[in-house]
């Protein structure tokens, strides 16, 4: 039905959305390209904005805190994210098993995930903990001595990357149902064909979920480089640094030290380097993302 | 595959076993964090798994030790309404996108998907700044009003997949037998769309729940803290009292694994909707 009165209810039902895009979303974007260009003390009130063209970036790429969160963001997001997706689909596999108890197992791995951040960092600080930690004591058992975790520069940013091992459940569960949706028949075919339990995992499973590892990949990629909570909370980018994340440092310039216009152009630079991985894994997809239906594959 | 289904083999024995490791590494942290939480100061240094006396008047000292209540009553005042406006008002642009044509829906809808890519730091400062203005700083109204405009890009989009759905004849039929659009919106779309709208439902009490940064930026005086933000509070207080930052820590996990129970097959079906996205 497309007649001049149901335009207008279309357009009134999807008004809440829009009117949120310009006040929530455009209007800041603008301001803030504003605000990227400019030098700007909050105390003193929006009118004492002043326009100082590109000193802002030319002073970031001055700035050797800037090169470190990017550091750590970096080594954080190219080491976590292909280790999650990896750790979550072998999980996902040995879910997606159909034996008794299997719903009991689903839910196990999938509780980490709906824990708050806030109470995960808690509980992980203590575990990380170098004299009682549970961590070290275990290590303790096989005669390793743990290091001191997160007051280690050397070990912090690692020990925030196994911690987020413990919270991929929700990418299992996507990858569960990604696995769910491959017909039982293309395993009797390649089974059929000779190919080993490897060789379907690798010509069968990851065509038919690619499109779901596509998803996760983005999701996780768009996730890595706004991590903030637990660095926060547990290491507030310390020990030296070592885990001064992209975010953190963009927080501390914005409300840490009020310099608007700094971090403005701190937060566009973000948003170039999210777009620009994700233009890639979206460019790159058309290689290796499978589609049901898409019969022109090879 | 289906072959041997039913019976045990080597390789289903060593990837249950596989199984129960990994569910032991998952499950040992939280219930260590339990166990602390009922220790006696000095138990916490020991060996002991399992504490010798259970201390249940950590908790009882936890809550007071910090505003515990006062910090769950805040959470719940940006909870309710941001509950209410995120469902309602996603529910409608759903709706709005599902079944109706108007010119520049396609550029809007892909809009709307682009906005899901945009990283909230970008509108962060300017957020900031406008609510600064505004006199809405260290209130809970910028947790709370957004939540109205739309309810996100994503949830949106999930409804809208859903509604789209259901078969057109049932709302055409009703709009033939003169229901108005709205009518139909709330007495049709609204009752059929349940598994999208709970899934919904569910994401954003997690959100809120879970929401650090928002708080942390926009809530200064600390009796208007809310839960996450109140307890790495007390982490800064208490740093070396760990029963109680322990009891703290449980007390805030409970109500979302509580939650999580009884609504797991909402939240299962929802992040399974949610990675439907393909095509």
């Amino acid at each position: 039905m497309r007649n001049s009165r149901s335009e207008r209810a279309g357009y009134l039902f999807i008004l809440p959305w829009f009117l949120g895009l310009l006040i929530f979303t455009l209007g800041p974007m603008l301001f803030s390209l504003v605000l990227s260009f400019s030098k700007w003390d909050i105390i003193t009130g929006i009118g004492s904005i002043e326009f100082v063209g590109l000193d802002n970036f030319k002073a970031i790429f001055h700035d050797e805190l800037f090169y470190q969160s990017l550091k750590v963001t970096f080594i954080f997001a190219l080491v976590s994210v292909p280790l999650y997706q990896i750790v979550s689909i072998l999980i996902a596999l040995l879910l997606n098993m159909r034996t008794r108890g299997m719903k009991f197992f689903r839910l196990i791995y999938f509780m980490p995930s709906i824990i708050p951040a806030v109470a995960v960092s808690m509980m992980w600080i203590m575990i990380f903990n170098p004299e009682y930690g549970i961590l070290n004591r275990a290590l303790a058992w096989f005669g390793i001595e743990g290091p001191a975790w997160l007051q280690d520069p050397n070990y912090a940013l690692g020990a925030l990357i196994v911690m987020g091992i413990w919270g991929v459940g929700n990418t299992i569960i996507i990858y569960l149902s990604g696995l769910q949706g491959v017909p039982e028949e293309l395993y009797e075919a390649a089974q059929l064909d000779g190919a080993g339990a490897f060789r379907r995992f690798m010509s069968v499973t990851v065509p038919m979920i690619s499109p779901t590892i596509f998803f996760n990949l983005i999701m996780g990629i768009i996730g890595g480089f706004q991590y903030f909570t637990q660095a926060f909370v547990m290491t507030n980018g310390g020990p030296l640094n070592s885990t001064l994340f992209y975010n953190l440092y963009l927080y501390n310039k914005a409300f840490v030290s009020f310099e608007m216009g700094y971090a403005s152009a701190l937060s566009w630079i973000l948003f170039a380097i999210i777009l620009i991985f994700t233009l890639i894994v979206i460019r790159s997809s058309s290689m290796w993302v499978y589609y049901n239906g898409d019969d022109d594959r090879d | 595959m289906i072959i041997n289904r039913h019976k045990w083999s080597i390789g289903r024995l060593i990837t249950f076993l596989v199984l129960i490791a990994g569910a032991a590494i998952v499950l040992v942290p939280l219930l260590w964090t339990v166990s602390t939480s009922l220790k006696s100061p000095a138990e916490v240094f020991q060996d002991s798994f399992i504490p010798k006396v259970w201390h249940w008047d950590n908790y009882k000292n936890a809550v007071t030790a910090v505003p515990f209540f006062l910090f769950l009553k805040n959470t719940l005042i940006i909870l309710v309404p941001v509950m209410i406006g995120t469902v309602f008002s996603s529910a409608l642009c759903a709706y709005g996108f599902a079944r109706f044509n108007f010119k520049g829906k396609r550029s809007l809808f892909l809009v709307l998907l682009a906005t899901m890519m945009l990283p909230g730091q970008v509108t962060m400062i300017p957020m900031f700044i406008i609510f600064k203005e505004a006199g809405w700083v260290d209130t809970f109204l910028p947790l709370i009003i957004p939540s109205f405009f739309g309810g996100g890009a994503f949830n949106i989009f999930l409804i809208r997949q859903f509604m789209r759905g259901i078969p057109k004849d049932l709302d055409e039929a009703a709009f033939m037998d003169g229901a108005s659009r709205w009518s139909i919106f709330t007495r049709i779309m609204l009752p059929l769309s349940k598994p999208p709208l709970i899934a919904v439902a569910i994401f954003t009490f997690m959100g809120v729940w879970n929401d650090f940064q928002g708080p942390l930026i926009y809530l200064n005086t600390n009796t208007k803290y809310t839960l996450a933000l109140g307890l790495s509070m007390f982490k800064g207080l208490y740093n070396v009292e760990w029963n109680m930052l322990m009891a703290a820590t449980v007390l805030i996990m409970l109500p979302a694994i509580i939650v999580f129970f009884f609504l797991q097959k909402y939240f299962i079906e929802g992040i399974s909707l949610s990675s439907a996205m393909k095509g």
